[in-house]
C-alpha cells in the first residue's frame, strides 16, 4: 500500500464549470489516493483533459492519458453480457492476447443523481480494489472509460457463483464442518486483510462472496466500503445489508470500528451453518426484534451507554443475552470450539466483541476436523456465471429483491420462510 | 537368490535347453542312471533351476552331497547345489519355470492399482511388465538379456518401494483377513443373540401366561377383562421392543457394513501417498507487524484526547487502537521505498512511463492554464 504522491496533480481538480468528460481517463496513471481521504473522491473527480472547446475533439489529437485508457480499453475484449441492473452492467471478457485468460467487466452506468461526477460507490470499489491485493479478495485488473464516458472494471472471473448459492441448494449441495470451516477462514482472512489495512468493507454477506474456479472464497464489492475513520468524524450508520446489520448500526451509531464487519462475519458464519439467514428482519425495527430474542437485549448492563445511542429501541420484554450452551443445539454441528468463535463473534456491545485478528488466533481453527483443501470444496457448477453477473450489478447494501429492478430475483431469497412471525 | 544367474551367456544356455525339456511325467526313468519305476518304487525326480533339467533324488544325493558339482546332462555346465534342487510343481518343466520366472518379476514389479492416478496407466504399466515377462520367458538371447538387465536395475534402482508395496501388500491382505474374521465373529453374535432372545421370549410368554391364569383364579368377577386388556398392553409392549430391537439390529447391520466400507477407503486412501500439507495457517501466511516501529499500548494524540471518553465513540465500538495503529502506519508509509528499486510503480506501469506521463500532465496543464 504505497501512497505515492508522484503522479497526484496539483492542477485545478474540480473544474466545476465545463461538463465532465471522462470519469475513468485517469485511472491507469495508478495515482493512489492516500488513505486518510475518507470516501471523498476528489482525486478521482473528472478532469477535462481535453483540448479548450470542451470535449469532442476528435481522437486524432489524444493526450497522453487518453493514449493510456485507449491502451488499457484495448487489452481486453467485451463478451457477451452476463447481468444488467441499473448500477451496473456485467460482461464476460478476455484478454485481447490470450482468449483464454477470461475476466469479468462491471460497466458502471452514468446515473442520474450523479451526473457531475462517479457514484460514490463505483468510487469507492475503485479506490480500495485498487489497493488491497490479497488471495481472498476480489482482484481488480484494470479500469478505463469507454466512448460513453462510463467507467469499466475489469475485475478477475469467479465462474463459481457465490456463498449464498451453495447455502440455499439444500438438496444438491452437501457440506460439512470442514467445509465451513475453510469458507470461514477464507472469508475471515479477507476481512482480517481489509482491517489490517484500515479499510471497512460495510457490506458482507453470502452475496458477495464470490468462488473463484479453484474454490477460493474472494470477497466482492467494495461499493460502500472506506477507511477507518478519524476520531470526531461521523460516518453513516446506514450500510451493510440489514440481515447483516450490527446492534450499534441498527441503533445509529455514528462512530464505529472494525466491530461491525465481525458482526457480519457471525451472521455469514451462523447462515453457512444453519443453511438460512439467521436473522432476517423485513424492517429494521424487526431487525432489532430479532436480535434481542435470539441473541439477548441490549441493556446498559452488557454495553454500558446503549441507551443513550440515538436510535435505540427494544422491545420490552428484556431477553438475557443467551449463554453458549444456547447455541449448541442449533450450532453445535461445528463443534464446541466454533459456538465458542461464534458467539464471540455476535456480543453486542461492540467493544467485546472479537476482532477479525483475534478470530483468526481462535483455537477452532486448530482443532479437528481440519478445513477442507479448497480444490475439494463442494461447488455447483450450473448458473455460477449469471450469478456472478447479478452480484456485481447489484446495488450495495441491499438485498435481491429489494431495490428497482429486483423484483423478480426476489422470489429465489428465503423471503418464503416466515421468520417475521418468530420476532412476535 | 540360486535362480540368480551370474551371467547373461550363462542365463541363455539355460533357456536354450530348457526349450527342449523332457516331460517326466511320460517316462518314469531317470535319464543319468536310467533307472526305472520298476525298480524304485520311491523314486522322486528333482530339478534345479538353474537349469530345470530332471534327475531322481538318487542321482541328487549320489552327486552333489559332496558339494557343488556339474549338471551331469551332456552340454550343460551349469554347477549346481543340492539346496537348489526341489520337485516340480508341474508337469511340464517349461510351464514350472515360466511360473518361477512370473513369481519373480512379480516381487519386483509389485505396484497395485492404487498406486495410480487412472487406471490406464495402470494397465499401460500392466503391459510393460508383461511384455518384460514374454521377453524372459520366450524372446530370443537378446532380448532375455536385455529384459534380465531391466529387471535386476530396476529391483536395484526401486528396492524401498519395492519393500514397502510389498508390505502394504502384506498390510492389506492382513486386514482383508482380519475383517473377515470379524464379519464372521458378527453373523456369529448375532445369531446367538437372536436365539437368547427367542429364549428369553418363550420364557416371559410362560411367565404373563402363568400370571394371567393366577390372577384369573385369585380375582374377582369382572377383573378377566382387565387383565386382558394388561396382557395386550404387555403384548404391545413387547412388540415395541422387538421392534426396537430389530432396528437395533438392522442399524447394527448397515453400521458394519458401513465399517467394512470405510475401513476399504481407508485402505486406500493409506496407500496414497500422503499429501505433503503443514497445520493450518489461518493467517495464509501473512503477517503485518510493522517491522519500523512498535505499537505500544498507550499511544495517543492530544488533538484525540477529547474523543476517548466521548460516549458516542465509546459505545459504538469506535476502536482508538485501530485509531493510532493507522495514524503510525501513515507516519511511517513510504519510508523505505527507493523509486530507483521499485521495478514497477503501481500497477503495470515502469516508473519511465509514469514520468513521461506527468510530463505530459504537465504540458498540457501548461496549455490549459493559457485558456
Amino acid at each position: 500500500m504505497a501512497v505515492s504522491p508522484l503522479v497526484a496533480p496539483t492542477i485545478d481538480m474540480l473544474p466545476s464549470s465545463r461538463p465532465a468528460s471522462s470519469p475513468g481517463k485517469r485511472l491507469p496513471t495508478s495515482t493512489v489516493p492516500s488513505s486518510n481521504d475518507n470516501g471523498t473522491p476528489r482525486l478521482l473527480l473528472p478532469g477535462n483533459r481535453l483540448g479548450p472547446d470542451g470535449g469532442a475533439t476528435p481522437a486524432v489529437t489524444l493526450d497522453p492519458i487518453e493514449q493510456l485508457n485507449e491502451d488499457e480499453k484495448r487489452k481486453y475484449v467485451k463478451g457477451k453480457k452476463l447481468g444488467e441492473g441499473t448500477y451496473a452492467n456485467v460482461y464476460l471478457g478476455h484478454a485481447r492476447h490470450d482468449p483464454s485468460v477470461l475476466v469479468a467487466i462491471k460497466k458502471i452506468k452514468v446515473q442520474q443523481q450523479y451526473q457531475d461526477g462517479m457514484a460514490p460507490d463505483a468510487v469507492r470499489e475503485l479506490k480500495y480494489l485498487r489497493e488491497l491485493h490479497h488471495p481472498n479478495i476480489i482482484s481488480l485488473l484494470s479500469v478505463f472509460s469507454s466512448k460513453d464516458q462510463n467507467l469499466n472494471l475489469v475485475l478477475e472471473y469467479l465462474p463459481l457463483g457465490d456463498l449464498e448459492m451453495l447455502i440455499r441448494d439444500v438438496d444438491r449441495v452437501r457440506y460439512g464442518a470442514g467445509d465451513i470451516k475453510a469458507w470461514m477462514g477464507m472469508l475471515t482472512r479477507a476481512v482480517w486483510f481489509c482491517h489490517d489495512n484500515f479499510v471497512l468493507h460495510r457490506d458482507i454477506k453470502p452475496n458477495n462472496l464470490l468462488i473463484a474456479a479453484d474454490g477460493e472464497v474472494k470477497l466482492a464489492d467494495f461499493g460502500l466500503a472506506r477507511a477507518f475513520a478519524d476520531p470526531g468524524r461521523r460516518m453513516t450508520a446506514n450500510v451493510i445489508t440489514r440481515w447483516y446489520r450490527p446492534p450499534e448500526l441498527l441503533f445509529g451509531a455514528r462512530h464505529y470500528g472494525g466491530a461491525v464487519d465481525v458482526w457480519s462475519v457471525g451472521m455469514v458464519f451462523a447462515e453457512l451453518i444453519i443453511r438460512a439467514p439467521y436473522l432476517a428482519g423485513n424492517t429494521e425495527v424487526e431487525q432489532i426484534a430479532l436480535i434481542c430474542k435470539q441473541i439477548g437485549t441490549p441493556t446498559e448492563d452488557n454495553w454500558p451507554g446503549v441507551t443513550h445511542l440515538r436510535e435505540y429501541t427494544v422491545p420490552s420484554d428484556v431477553v438475557p443475552v443467551w449463554g453458549k450452551d444456547a447455541y449448541m443445539g442449533r450450532f453445535g454441528a461445528v463443534g464446541a470450539d466454533g459456538v465458542d468463535l461464534l458467539v464471540r463473534t455476535v456480543a453486542l456491545d461492540p467493544k467485546k466483541r472479537i476482532t477479525a485478528r483475534e478470530m483468526l488466533e481462535h483455537r477452532w481453527w486448530r482443532t479437528d476436523p481440519k478445513p477442507t483443501p479448497k480444490e475439494e470444496l463442494p461447488r455447483k457448477s450450473a448458473g455460477g456465471e449469471e450469478k456472478m453477473g447479478a452480484d456485481l450489478k447489484r446495488r450495495n447494501g441491499l438485498l435481491d429483491g429489494e431495490g428497482s429492478n429486483g423484483v423478480q430475483r426476489g422470489a429465489k431469497v428465503a423471503r418464503k420462510l416466515d421468520f417475521g412471525a418468530l420476532a412476535k | 537368490m540360486s535362480r540368480r544367474a551370474p551371467g547373461g551367456g550363462a542365463r541363455s544356455s539355460a533357456a536354450s535347453t530348457a526349450s527342449a525339456l523332457p516331460a517326466i511325467s511320460t517316462e518314469d526313468m531317470c535319464p543319468v542312471c536310467k533307472t526305472i519305476r520298476y525298480l524304485n518304487k520311491d523314486m522322486e525326480f528333482l530339478i534345479n533351476p538353474e537349469c530345470y533339467h530332471s534327475m531322481c533324488s538318487n542321482c541328487v544325493n549320489r552327486l552333489f552331497n559332496d558339494g557343488p558339482n556339474q549338471c551331469p546332462y551332456a552340454g550343460c555346465h551349469r554347477t549346481l547345489r543340492r539346496k537348489g534342487f526341489r520337485s516340480a510343481f508341474f508337469g511340464d518343466l517349461s510351464v514350472e519355470r515360466e511360473v518361477d520366472i512370473r513369481r519373480r518379476v512379480a516381487a519386483v514389479f509389485n505396484q497395485a492399482e492404487d498406486d495410480f492416478e487412472t487406471l490406464a496407466d495402470y494397465n499401460d504399466y500392466l503391459l510393460k511388465v508383461e511384455d518384460l515377462t514374454f521377453d524372459l520367458v520366450s524372446g530370443g538371447d537378446a532380448r532375455r538379456r536385455a529384459a534380465e538387465a531391466t529387471l535386476q536395475q530396476w529391483e536395484a534402482e526401486h528396492k524401498a518401494d519395492i519393500e514397502r508395496n510389498r508390505k502394504a501388500g502384506k498390510e492389506a491382505d492382513e486386514q482383508s483377513r482380519r475383517r473377515l474374521a470379524a464379519e464372521r465373529e458378527a453373523a456369529r453374535q448375532r445369531r446367538v443373540d437372536a436365539l437368547r432372545e427367542a429364549e428369553e421370549e418363550k420364557l416371559e410368554r410362560l411367565r404373563t401366561r402363568e400370571a394371567e391364569l393366577d390372577s384369573l383364579a385369585q380375582g374377582e368377577a369382572g377383573t378377566a377383562q382387565r387383565v386382558q386388556l394388561k396382557r395386550r398392553g404387555q403384548a404391545a409392549a413387547h412388540r415395541a421392543v422387538d421392534a426396537a430391537v430389530s432396528a437395533a439390529a438392522g442399524g447394527n447391520a448397515t453400521s458394519d457394513t458401513a465399517l467394512g466400507f470405510m475401513s476399504i477407503r481407508g485402505l486406500k486412501e493409506k496407500k496414497k501417498p500422503p499429501a505433503p500439507e503443514g497445520p493450518y495457517d489461518p493467517f495464509g501466511g501473512l503477517d503485518f507487524v510493522p517491522s519500523r516501529y512498535k505499537m505500544h499500548a498507550g499511544l495517543t494524540h492530544p488533538a484525540i484526547e477529547k474523543y476517548r471518553a466521548d460516549p458516542a465513540h465509546i459505545t459504538g465500538g469506535y476502536s482508538f487502537a485501530e485509531y493510532t495503529a493507522r495514524a503510525m502506519f501513515e507516519a511511517f508509509a513510504g519510508l523505505g521505498v527507493f523509486i530507483e528499486d521499485e521495478k514497477e510503480v503501481g500497477i503495470g506501469l515502469s516508473a519511465g512511463e509514469v514520468a513521461t506521463i506527468s510530463a505530459g500532465i504537465a504540458a498540457v496543464g501548461d496549455k490549459m492554464e493559457l485558456d
